[in-house]
């Protein structure tokens, strides 16, 4: 207030003109025409003087700027000097003093100084004229130009009549009245005529100087912005009129939920003492941290209003509340006068009372009944039949008009209708998606839609608030001073964007410009890619046309024209396509049909082509693909070698086109592998799984490609001299994982001897073992470790020959892994809780073994937890006839069953379970697969192999039935012969254990092996179709030609069946 | 200065506060009953009555200011509150009285009404 008055002090009269014009031109006008104000002003002008010497004391408490403007007097300026420090009342007087003072000056333009002291009395008398509004007052220097020929005239005639009236109010008021009056007549009327005056001067006179007070940002806790203001409040009331009085003038926040300027409030004092003294204390607020000073040209920027965007009918919003609704779209119909409701409708969310708790309604206690807690209902419109169903009283309305209400809320053509405060809206960056509008459109009782595009389209557009640029961008700008620089994005920081200007005036510069004048440029020719917004997202294509904001550009997918905006586009790096559809991405694995699986090698906008097992392509949609195959990263198969091959290691196609990849999926018996030397099916060709060999595994895991060694297959030689440690061989390559690694030992040498740890990974001779004991990993020879069970802490065999073994000579000590002692420990419970589930699994208990055995000989981490699980589930999956499918399944589980099965199933236990289960003989009699199902023997049973088998039983009991069943159909008989010894020997293993990759080799003394696993071999094992087969070796799946079973087994589409 | 004390609004309470659409002035839709808007009570006629409270205050406000000396202080000036009396104002306040107020504060008030939802700024 004081501030322009200061000014204008400051300044010549010559700004005497100006400033009255700012506020008051229109009334100038206005008194020239035939205004009401005109009609008032006019008589009194032609009667006299006092119009004007009134209009200026009107003048003065209407408009405090014009006395301002008029004032050119030093007697005038200290009195406003004054009053820039004093209280208001103190003011009032003043502006008598001003009343005073601008009569005055009336008076000397009328070159009547001396009638400077007794211009107040006017006023009194006047006093009912007084009550004129400001125009008027404002009209005076007008007044003064236009009646000047009237005045003229009368001059002498007003100034007499004026002096009288002046010398008889002298007499009667003196200068305390005077003020007592004035006080009395507009201190009641302040407020509206402080309205009035500030309504007519533009902001821009009111802009901060030096002499105003500064403002200082103070951090808060964000959040309190306005408790603190607060607070500021009532210690402001607090010390008013004390002697602490707050030096501050004004506190201020501009908090908010969308605003930058959240957790500081601003307080605006002359000294910054005054901030610290005023917030001394104050809860959530810190005024020891560093005071920000706002700079004065800052200061209009801290109280800047933005006008909240007006809802228009039909515009769209969401809804923050109820809490049931909230985040739905919902169209605004109407808008309450104030502006502060609308009438939105929306899809309503109703179960009609379906989820009602009777009890809850009913609580006696009267207490509200918990908010709905669990999923909201879906949106549907509106049922009024629904509505009768369920609750019949609930509902009343007008059928004709479709418009209901139901347990209170209203409801129109199915939409419910609400008035809901603004507040509760979300205004801005609606984006509501075609599929939300199209609900809303498809109401109408026709069923046309009748999408408003328009409002859509305005909605839309609002959202390119959200437009996100990123450097790198080419920008043009399109709108404001910098209109048409064209730049590239270097910074994005919030709505700023950092423009290197590469075209137009400013080349070469680097400039900042807000997001909001902006818009991404492209040319025609660029490659782009649709990235939001419109529903062409995820589009690339090729610019052709540009028009303003809107770009079209040809699609590499469907070589159509698309028309977007172009804060919608990026330029694209990639060419064509998208790497996924729905769920399926390129390369995954699915599933076709129950016996068929494929690998998506290209993927399109509607479909994807597969390559399938069988190395044909064809193009699929999403919804005929059964399912996704989860990429299983512990898949194991073995090649032709017998060499365990996984995921990642690269295989070379044996024969045939000779091609080298990368395994992606294994499957079964197929592998899907990548090469980069064509890119023809994305590179992607499959292959068999007896077709390819290890060229290099990951991770480079010890390969080996040598047939079965027969040494390891000779009965006689695992039999040996119980002691076995005469034997010891050189160390034979090891298939897989070694078994220790994992296993819980404790060290019985050197210096860590009686620690007590796990076996992280080994080498031929060395385990590296990390201590329970102390964080550390140690070397320890191999040989120094007893193996203990890691849940009993009992010691299980030791593998190493100089330790007697318990139940019998390892047929190799020297081969520590697959030395029988120690699976024969571990594997007890494992029997037994086999054969606890045998039935129940309906896994041929030989499968299961088979399943699981070597899960835990591979390192219990790798298939044991699995297999049986994985059997479940399996099990759970199909249906029984496709119990083979399990069969098979574990059996390829079991994978390594040669040692496997012989080594880890204990022959007799094996045999007991034949022996006990019925299933057995008449399982081999029914049906194979049932049979093969609940027993390996019964599996085994059909075929001649099997029956061979069965003498061999009868002949050794102990031995394990496998390899029974092998010498009987093979020449290798060499084994049954020999063995049940053998079998019974500590040493299933012998067979078992050393070679997987024996059964498929096509040594005459795989031949026993070659019977079950060879699937290949003529050997009417081959009939190994049984599932127990399979089951016990499981190897027959990998091997080459099980296929010939596993295609005819239902088992081998077990759609899990690749994962082992 | 008319009032001293009363306007601080405990936390809990502030989510009964209104603003008024000429003045700004921040209070509670209680307070405004009884005791009317300070700055505008000659023109509103608050008091006693709701309904006038409802149409010419708002709940929807932002931006709080105190104004501890509204004569001296600089806000308060460029808020144009510098007339008003100590308390809470908002330096935008949504919302739009009613036509007929707007007709009576002009025409029988001679006042300008600026609207504080910040359309004004725009067109200036």
């Amino acid at each position: 207030m004081s501030d322009p008055r200061q000014r204008d002090d400051s300044e010549d009269e010559d700004d005497f003109n100006p400033a009255p014009e700012v506020g008051s031109d229109v009334e100038d006008q206005a008194d020239g025409n035939d205004d009401d104000d005109d009609q008032d002003d006019s008589p009194r002008r032609e009667n006299k003087r006092q119009s004007p010497a009134r209009s200026p004391a009107g003048d003065d408490h209407d408009g405090e700027d014009d006395e301002g403007e008029g004032e050119g007097e030093d007697v005038n300026g200290n009195a406003h000097d004054e009053d820039d420090d004093e209280e208001e009342e103190d003011e009032e007087e003043d502006e008598d003093e001003e009343i005073q003072g601008h009569r005055r000056k009336r008076r000397r333009d009328q070159r009547n100084a001396f009638i400077d002291i007794e211009a107040e009395v006017d006023d009194e008398e006047e006093g009912e004229d007084d009550d004129e509004d400001a125009e008027e007052a404002e009209g005076f220097i007008d007044r003064e130009e236009v009646g000047e020929a009237d005045l003229v005239g009368r001059e002498d005639d007003t100034r007499h009549r004026e002096l009288d009236r002046r010398r008889d109010a002298e007499e009667t008021f003196d200068a305390e009245k005077q003020a007592e009056i004035y006080q009395k007549r507009y201190g009641a009327r302040r407020p509206a005529r402080g309205m009035g005056d500030s309504g007519v001067v533009p902001q821009r006179l009111l802009l901060p100087s030096v002499d105003d007070p500064s403002i200082w940002g103070v951090r808060c806790k964000e959040g309190k912005e306005r408790e603190v203001v607060f607070s500021i409040m009532k210690r402001v009331d607090e010390r008013m009129g004390t002697k602490d009085e707050l030096g501050i003038t004004a506190a201020f926040e501009r908090g908010g939920p969308n605003s930058v300027m959240k957790g500081l409030i601003y307080v605006e004092a002359q000294r910054q003492n005054d901030v610290l003294s005023a917030l001394d204390g104050m809860l959530n607020v810190y005024p020891r941290t560093k005071l920000l000073l706002v700079d004065i040209k800052e200061m209009p920027d801290l109280l800047r209003v933005q006008k909240t965007p007006t809802l228009e009918p039909g515009s769209w919003v969401r809804l923050k509340r109820p809490p049931k609704h909230a985040g739905d779209l919902a169209q605004v119909l109407d808008i309450t006068q104030s502006g502060l409701e609308a009438r939105v409708r929306f899809i309503p969310r109703l179960d009609y009372g379906m989820r009602d708790d009777p009890l809850a309604a009913m609580t006696p206690d009267g207490k509200r009944k918990r908010p709905l807690v669990g999923p909201r209902p879906p949106q549907k419109l509106f049922s009024e039949v629904e509505a009768r169903k369920k609750n019949p009283r609930a509902i009343s309305g007008n059928p004709t008009s479709n418009t209901w209400i139901y347990n209170g809320d209203e409801f129109e053509n199915g939409f419910q209708v609400k008035d809901i405060k603004i507040q509760l809206l979300t205004v801005k960056d609606v984006n509501p998606s075609l599929e939300e509008v199209t609900k809303f459109a498809s109401g109408g009782e026709d069923g046309v839609e009748n999408i408003d595009l328009k409002s859509l389209a305005a909605s839309l557009k609002d959202s390119s608030a959200s437009v996100t640029y990123l450097p790198g961008d080419v920008i043009e700008v399109y709108d404001g001073e910098q209109r048409g620089v064209v730049g590239r994005a270097t910074n994005v920081q919030g709505d700023i964007v950092t423009l290197d200007v590469t075209e137009g005036d400013l080349a070469g510069q680097t400039i900042e410009v807000p997001t909001k004048g902006l818009r991404k440029r492209f040319r025609p020719g660029d490659h782009v890619k649709v990235i939001g917004g419109s529903r062409y997202r995820d589009e690339v294509g090729m610019v052709v046309k540009i028009s303003e904001d809107r770009v079209t550009l040809l699609t590499d997918q469907s070589t159509t024209e698309i028309t977007v905006f172009s804060k919608d586009l990026r330029e694209a790096s990639d060419i064509g396509g998208q790497g996924s559809l729905g769920q399926y991405e390129m390369l995954d694995l699915i599933q076709l049909d129950p016996t068929t699986v494929a690998c998506i090698v290209k993927i399109d906008r509607e479909s994807m082509v597969v390559l399938d097992q069988n190395g044909d392509t064809r193009q699929v949609m999403p919804s005929q693909i059964a399912n996704k195959l989860p990429r299983r990263k512990l898949a194991v198969a073995a090649d032709r070698n017998g060499s365990e091959i996984r995921l990642d290691d690269v295989v070379k196609e044996y024969g045939g086109m000779g091609r080298q990849g990368k395994i992606v999926h294994i499957h079964r018996t197929w592998v899907f592998c990548h090469t980069n030397t064509t890119n023809e099916n994305a590179g992607i060709f499959v292959s068999k799984v007896s077709n390819v060999s290890t060229i290099s595994a990951k991770g480079g895991r010890s390969q080996h490609s040598s047939g079965p060694d027969l040494t390891k297959m000779n009965p006689a030689l695992s039999m040996g001299p119980k002691g076995g440690a005469g034997m010891a061989p050189p160390p034979k390559p090891i298939i897989g994982r070694d078994r220790l690694v994992g296993q819980t030992v404790t060290i019985r040498k050197g210096g860590y001897k009686g620690l007590l740890g796990r076996v992280k990974e080994t080498s031929d001779t060395h385990a590296r073992v990390e201590l329970h004991t102390k964080s550390k990993v140690v070397n320890v020879l191999k040989g120094d470790l007893i193996v203990k069970d890691a849940i009993t802490g009992r010691e299980l065999k030791n593998y190493d020959s100089r330790r007697p073994p318990g139940m019998g000579a390892p047929g190799r000590p020297g081969e520590g892994r697959t030395v029988p002692d120690w699976n024969g420990g571990s594997r007890t419970p494992m029997a037994s809780s086999m054969s606890n589930r045998t039935p129940a699994w309906k896994t041929p208990s030989g499968a299961g073994n088979g399943g699981r055995t070597p899960a835990w000989s591979k390192g219990g981490g790798d298939f044991g937890g699995r297999t049986p699980a994985w059997a479940g589930a399996d099990g759970s999956r199909t249906v029984n006839p496709y119990d083979g499918s399990r069969t098979a399944y574990g059996g390829s589980g079991s994978r390594t069953p040669a040692w496997n099965s012989g080594s880890k199933t204990p022959a007799p236990d094996s045999f007991s379970h034949g022996s006990k289960t019925p299933a057995y003989g008449g399982s081999g009699a029914s049906d194979p697969w049932s049979s093969g199902s609940k027993t390996p023997y019964g599996a085994a049973a059909p075929t001649p192999g099997a029956s061979g088998g069965g003498d061999t039983w009868g002949y050794t009991p102990g031995a394990s039935g496998s390899s029974g069943a092998y010498d009987a159909p093979t020449p290798g008989a060499l084994l049954g012969a020999p063995t049940p010894g053998a079998m019974n020997a500590p040493t299933p293993g012998a067979y078992n254990a050393p070679t997987p990759g024996a059964m498929n080799a096509p040594t005459p003394g795989a031949g026993w092996q070659g019977g079950w696993g060879a699937a290949d071999a003529p050997t009417p094992a081959g009939g190994a179709p049984t599932p127990a087969a399979s089951g016990s070796f499981a190897y027959a799946v990998n091997a080459p030609t099980p296929g010939a079973w596993s295609a005819e087994t239902p088992a081998a589409s077990g759609p899990r069946y690749e994962d082992d | 200065m008319e009032r001293v004390g009363g306007n601080f609004v405990a936390p809990g309470q502030q989510r009964y506060l209104r603003a008024c659409m000429v003045c700004s002035i921040v209070m509670t839709q209680t307070r405004f009953r009884q005791e009317g808007c300070p700055n505008c009570e000659e023109f509103l006629h608050l008091k006693g009555d709701p309904e006038a409270i409802e149409t010419c205050t708002s709940q929807v406000f932002e931006g709080l200011i105190t104004l501890a000396n509204p004569a001296r202080s600089w806000v308060a000036k460029w808020q144009r509150l510098d007339n008003y009396v100590q308390g809470v104002y908002a330096t935008k306040v949504s919302g739009t009285l009613p036509e007929e107020v707007k007709t009576v504060l002009e025409e029988e008030y001679r006042i300008t009404y600026i609207p504080r939802d910040g359309s004004a700024v725009e067109t200036e």
